[in-house]
């Protein structure tokens, strides 16, 4: 336990599934050689098997009574390749109309072959049957856990979690890229890099934060989805959304890393009965599943959700309601609130 | 184990190849996993247990010099060449030669702190080995070292490696060893192999320092 831990809300009954965090992040922060195929955000469809695929099965994490778990190495193409595209062929390949654009898979070494995986490959799939389909987005970065298993993995001390604010960084000068780390995440949020042979991942925009602004996934989200700050600051969202509402609750709580995003679970509409009757029971999303991503706890959230919902519907006024709708924007991210735009940049080198 | 002096070149004696090998005695060392639960982390331990590693049983080794550099010429069974990550999720052979830099080092912890141990480390990807400073057990700093070099090739099944340093210690990275013709010194070996998703501290090790006499 740190003296302060940041931590991040992400409303899951807001997300659109749009990746313009996941692209934030691409442009900051992982836009160099050995990074291509790097997400250090992910938006996965759910039901899915995520990214790296079937990730929920790879293991790490610690057991109940706090043993570590062995874990599984993902490999490229389990976190999806960087695809080729045949642009030389499309744009100088004087084959008019008849050519078009389409990706190949790297690993077919220069043949022309489609790929067969990528992040969120699975994003049109979802579950269920007509009438009763569903669907809903789960974007994952790295937790920041305040008991991280990649940090009790390393052999070299190479990990550390900030006293300050709980951030979980890897220092690249005492990485030798050995992944214990990516075996013991169970998240699967860390990525190897080939160029560099190190490990990485992300870091919470930590610059950003040392200047007051929030991290780019969190501005950048044109949902209002992330909310972000201290978790013990009684006036930010976060603290509200997980310590007063409770409406905000861990993603597999039983990997026992106690991961530091929250999620608001998804709501759903009532299912269709087998006589095309409302079955006002049992929500399309089934509780069985959600429980399984969310723990028991996500049943409580939802009750709540709703209460709240119920109590606007009336004409009352609900706080929960309130900061979940998130009228002012940057009140989600406070103190973390200057404009990058106005701040002063150094002058760079020529 | 004794280390000839050779009249032969440095590039001579850096090729596995080399007719001046031929004449060199051979010694079989004998290798053995590196403890279980000496592993630093428990994710480590967890992981690698029930999955052996360190199974390349013994390794063939000779060493020669020629009054400028020294070379240790390294065989051991491999059957499958891991020469290059073709993947994320893979690992490269590599091999070390390890020596102490305070006499009592401890081998098995890779020295402790005061009693430094010094590591060539080759690997099969790299363009040439790393020197590497380490007091224990996570503690490993590698350095780039132009007077180390090596080469190795695959065959039969077996990994073929010459390792070699030249005798010069004056611009030696600090923490190098200072082998010097005429002098007694020790040794220790450890192997990795890629195929098992062998690295850090699991490998395969000699468990016992081998004297090191090199010939005046």
């Amino acid at each position: 336990m740190t003296d302060r831990q940041l931590a991040f809300v992400f409303d899951l009954n807001k997300c659109l599934g749009c990746q313009t965090c996941t692209i934030s992040c691409k442009t900051l922060w992982t836009d160099q050689p050995g990074m291509e195929y790097m997400w250090w955000n992910i938006v996965n469809t759910m039901p899915g098997r995520g990214t790296p695929r079937d990730r929920d099965e790879m293991g790490g994490g610690f057991d109940a009574e706090g043993r570590a778990q062995a874990g599984v190495l993902p490999s490229a193409k389990d976190f999806g390749e960087a695809w080729d595209f045949n642009y030389e062929e499309v744009f100088y390949g004087g084959k008019g109309q008849s050519a078009y654009l389409h990706p190949r898979s790297p690993s077919a070494n220069g043949e022309d072959e489609a790929p067969d995986w990528g992040p969120n490959w699975d994003e049109d799939q979802g579950a269920g049957e007509y009438p009763n389909c569903y669907y809903f987005y789960l974007p994952t970065i790295c937790m920041h856990c305040t008991e991280p298993a990649c940090l009790a993995a390393c052999p070299r001390q190479a990990i550390s979690k900030r006293e300050e604010d709980g951030i979980v960084l890897i220092d690249e000068d005492r990485c030798d890229g050995y992944r214990f780390c990516m075996e013991a995440c169970p998240y699967k949020r860390i990525y190897f890099n080939p160029d560099r042979f190190i490990s990485q991942k992300c870091v919470m925009c930590f610059a950003r934060l040392e200047q007051g602004v929030a991290p780019a996934c969190v501005r950048q989200c044109p949902g209002r989805v992330r909310h972000f700050g201290y978790l013990d600051d009684e006036e930010n969202d976060v603290f509200k959304l997980v310590k007063a509402w409770k409406v905000a609750i861990p993603l597999h709580p039983e990997f026992g890393t106690e991961p530091n995003v929250y999620y608001v679970p998804p709501l759903a509409p009532p299912r269709f009965d087998e006589n095309g009757d409302i079955d006002e029971e049992n929500p399309r999303i089934p509780m069985d599943y959600l429980r399984s991503l969310f723990g028991p706890a996500v049943d409580q959230a939802l009750a709540t959700l709703k209460l709240e919902m119920e109590k606007t519907r009336q004409g009352e006024k609900s706080e929960l309601m309130d900061i979940l709708i998130a009228y002012k924007w940057r009140d989600m991210f406070i103190p973390f609130v200057e404009d990058p735009g106005e701040l002063s940049r150094p002058v760079p080198k020529s | 184990m004794r280390v000839g002096r050779v009249d032969a070149r440095d590039d001579e004696l850096l090729s596995p190849e080399s007719t001046a090998w031929q004449e060199a005695p051979v010694n079989e060392v004998v290798l053995s996993p590196t403890p279980l639960e000496l592993q630093p982390t428990e994710y480590v331990r967890v992981s690698r247990s029930g999955r052996p590693y360190g199974l390349v049983s013994s390794m063939n080794v000779s060493a020669l010099h020629n009054g400028n550099s020294v070379f240790f010429r390294l065989v051991w069974q491999d059957d499958s060449e891991d020469g290059a990550m073709k993947d994320i999720n893979q690992f490269v052979d590599a091999a070390a030669v390890m020596f102490p830099i305070a006499e009592d080092a401890p081998l098995i912890s890779m020295g402790i702190k005061g009693k430094p141990v010094n590591v060539w480390m080759w690997r099969a990807d790299w363009a040439r080995p790393k020197n590497i400073a380490a007091e224990g057990m996570g503690t490993t700093e590698r350095r780039d070292d132009p007077a180390l070099s090596s080469a190795a090739r695959h065959t039969e099944g077996r990994w073929d490696l010459v390792v070699g340093r030249s005798l010069v210690h004056r611009s030696a990275p600090r923490g190098t060893v200072a082998l010097a013709p005429g002098t007694v010194s020790k040794i220790a070996f450890a192997v990795w192999q890629g195929s098992e998703q062998e690295r850090a501290g699991l490998k395969a090790f000699s468990p016992d320092w081998q004297v090191l006499e090199l010939d005046a």
